[in-house]
């Protein structure tokens, strides 16, 4: 009896494995036809005949698709702005976070309240007045002390970088992990007469590597990955984010799918290596704050 | 303050109390740069936003006051209406389905299978990837003359169908969609929750004599409901913001079908440039996000259960 059910056992497990493997597979099979359909020949994807794999691999799909706009100002677009909005959103979001955590100085937990307040307002509710934010910032693009005349924030990093470097999301983050850390740390260091910036410095800073990359990872998807932001705010060829630059394709009459999906695998491709290879402070990021990127 | 600081005074005791008192100015400091662009870039547009509902701003000449006119006009729009309403769909069809397969998915990859590690990384990997480029890929799986769908359906003698280009089954195509690109955020946190289960509760049933089966309907189910709860007010809140999708794919057509709230702000607001009335309707829409995150703040425990390790 013990062998049989121990057999049982087994062949339940297998069972299970077999069907979560297919699972799986049936996941990634629009990314497999992605791929697949990068390589073929347009003659080969309107022939009557349908085959999975390529018959022939062109490579030169790639190169051709990125010919079709600036595709390497796009990345350069993305890339750049990904990078700004991450390392300075690290910084103004773990200072904050500290000090609501630790420090005490009159109005802190008002001004806490009113960061939380942030966290229900939808970026979509505040896009439009955001926006003409940007249009009418004094002195910006153009603009005059009133904010007229000019273009202000439009079509500029600055524009797609500065409402995303600081925020509640990030503000509160930091500030419930930072709470955790023994006050016995403030203490010893107060000791010693280290001024409250270093002791954040020098002590916090180093022990927040968790938090820096469970945020940093946050960041980077949503600023790599964000359309609407970009759609409003940029208007020239030379702005556009690789996002944006997919939907050039798009609006072709008869859709090139081949060079579509190469395009579409090269803007893909930096967050599934980033996801691969940190795929810890992925869950992390989703388990603690139940956000989604 | 003082309520505070004599309240700290009482549990720390005399001589750290003295350390507490001082006030640490370098905070304000370390505060403002954070929450000057929180107080821009978020406060101030909230206010400005509910100012704009109540004017006729067109973008180009200064607003006036109308009271609640575009409030009024939101009732009588059948079109935002008909948003409203797809709007609802898309939350139902795409939650419901998520938190089935989510659940079923988390706690088979729980158990000690073969290639655990992989297919958690596959059925995540669409999370993580651009609405954009994944409305790309499923444009192409959708295409009616070429697309692999239908191609698939030949084999079974089933005639082409318009996926994204019939009002009937467009919304259902977007749906299946969005299912698959989130169904691995739903598998994630329940497995989060799954592992918080105390171990002990599952021996005390085993030693009982409880099938697994009703081990998972009398343990598992229960002990999942404040995550099941979690992750309903996050996707709910989610499928409301649904607009790139929809603006990619079907541009909200065909007929209407598949427009939704963010999409006719959009619309209204940055292509008619009536930003008055499409402040309104963004208003409308974050009474929504805040009356589900009040319900939230008072049913559910802010996702405490979720802590890993």
């Amino acid at each position: 009896m013990g062998v049989g059910k121990l057999r049982s056992k087994h062949v339940g497990l297998v069972v299970m494995s077999i069907v979560l493997l297919a699972v799986s597979l049936v996941m990634l099979l629009p990314f497999l036809i992605m791929v697949l359909t990068s390589f073929k020949t347009m003659g080969e994807i309107q022939s009557p005949t349908f085959s999975l794999f390529p018959k022939v691999w062109h490579f030169d799909n790639y190169a051709e698709a990125l010919s079709r706009g600036d595709w390497l100002k796009y990345f350069y677009n993305s890339f750049v702005v990904t990078i700004i909005t991450v390392v300075i959103s690290l910084v103004l979001n773990s200072m904050a976070g500290y000090s609501f955590a630790r420090l005490r100085f009159p109005g802190r937990d008002i001004l806490f309240f009113s960061v939380l307040i942030g966290i229900m307002v939808p970026a979509q509710t505040t896009m439009i007045p955001t926006f003409l934010m940007m249009k009418q910032f004094p002195l910006a693009g153009g603009n005059n002390l009133l904010g007229q005349d000019g273009i202000g924030f439009i079509n500029s990093y600055t524009g797609l970088i500065l409402p995303f470097i600081a925020g509640s999301f990030g503000i509160f983050l930091c500030r419930q992990f930072f709470l955790n850390f023994p006050r016995a740390l403030d203490e010893a260091s107060q000791i010693d007469g280290a001024s409250k910036f270093r002791v954040f410095l020098q002590i916090y800073l180093p022990l927040s590597k968790p938090i820096l990359a469970t945020l940093a990872i946050f960041k980077t998807t949503s600023a790599w990955n964000d359309y609407m932001w970009p759609l409003i705010m940029t208007n020239t060829e030379g702005m556009r984010t690789v996002q944006l630059g997919l939907t050039i394709f798009r609006g072709e009459t008869n859709v090139e799918w081949n060079l579509l999906m190469a395009a579409t695998t090269l803007v893909v491709l930096p967050l599934v290596v980033l996801f691969l290879a940190a795929q810890k402070y992925f869950v992390q990021g989703i388990v603690t704050t139940g956000l989604k990127a | 303050m003082k309520p505070m600081l004599s309240r700290s005074v009482e549990t720390n005791g005399k001589t750290r109390s003295k350390q507490r008192l001082s006030i640490d100015y370098v905070g304000y400091a370390m505060i403002a740069p954070g929450y000057l662009i929180y107080f821009l870039f978020i406060f101030i547009p909230l206010v400005v936003g509910v100012y704009y509902s109540f004017t006729n701003y067109n973008f180009y000449s200064t607003p006036e006051f109308i009271g609640l006119q575009n409030y009024a006009r939101l009732l009588q729009d059948a079109l935002f209406g008909k948003a409203m309403y797809n709007t609802f769909i898309y939350a139902l069809f795409t939650i419901l389905p998520q938190l089935f397969l989510g659940l079923i998915l988390a706690v088979l990859l729980n158990g000690k299978l073969f290639g655990r590690v992989f297919s958690r990384a596959s059925i995540y990997i669409p999370n993580v990837t651009s609405m954009v480029a994944v409305s790309m890929i499923w444009l192409w799986i959708y295409d009616p003359a070429l697309g692999i769908l239908n191609r698939m359906i030949k084999v079974f003698g089933i005639d082409p169908i318009q996926w994204l280009y019939n009002p009937n089954t467009a919304m259902m195509a977007v749906v299946i969609m969005s299912i698959w690109k989130s169904l691995g955020y739903t598998m994630i946190v329940y497995l989060a929750g799954l592992q918080s289960i105390p171990s002990s509760l599952y021996e005390a049933a085993h030693m009982d004599g409880a099938s697994k089966i009703r081990q998972f309907f009398s343990i598992t189910i229960p002990m999942l409901k404040p995550t099941t709860f979690f992750i309903l007010v996050m996707s709910c809140i989610n499928s409301f913001m649904v607009f790139e999708q929809v603006n990619i794919m079907t541009a909200g057509g065909p007929l209407n079908s598949t427009t939704t709230v963010v999409h006719q702000i959009y619309l209204r607001g940055f292509q008619d440039f009536q930003m008055g009335y499409a402040s309104a309707m963004a208003i409308v829409l974050f009474l929504i996000t805040l009356v589900i995150t009040l319900i939230n703040f008072k049913y559910g425990n802010q996702g405490d259960d979720l802590d890993v390790d």
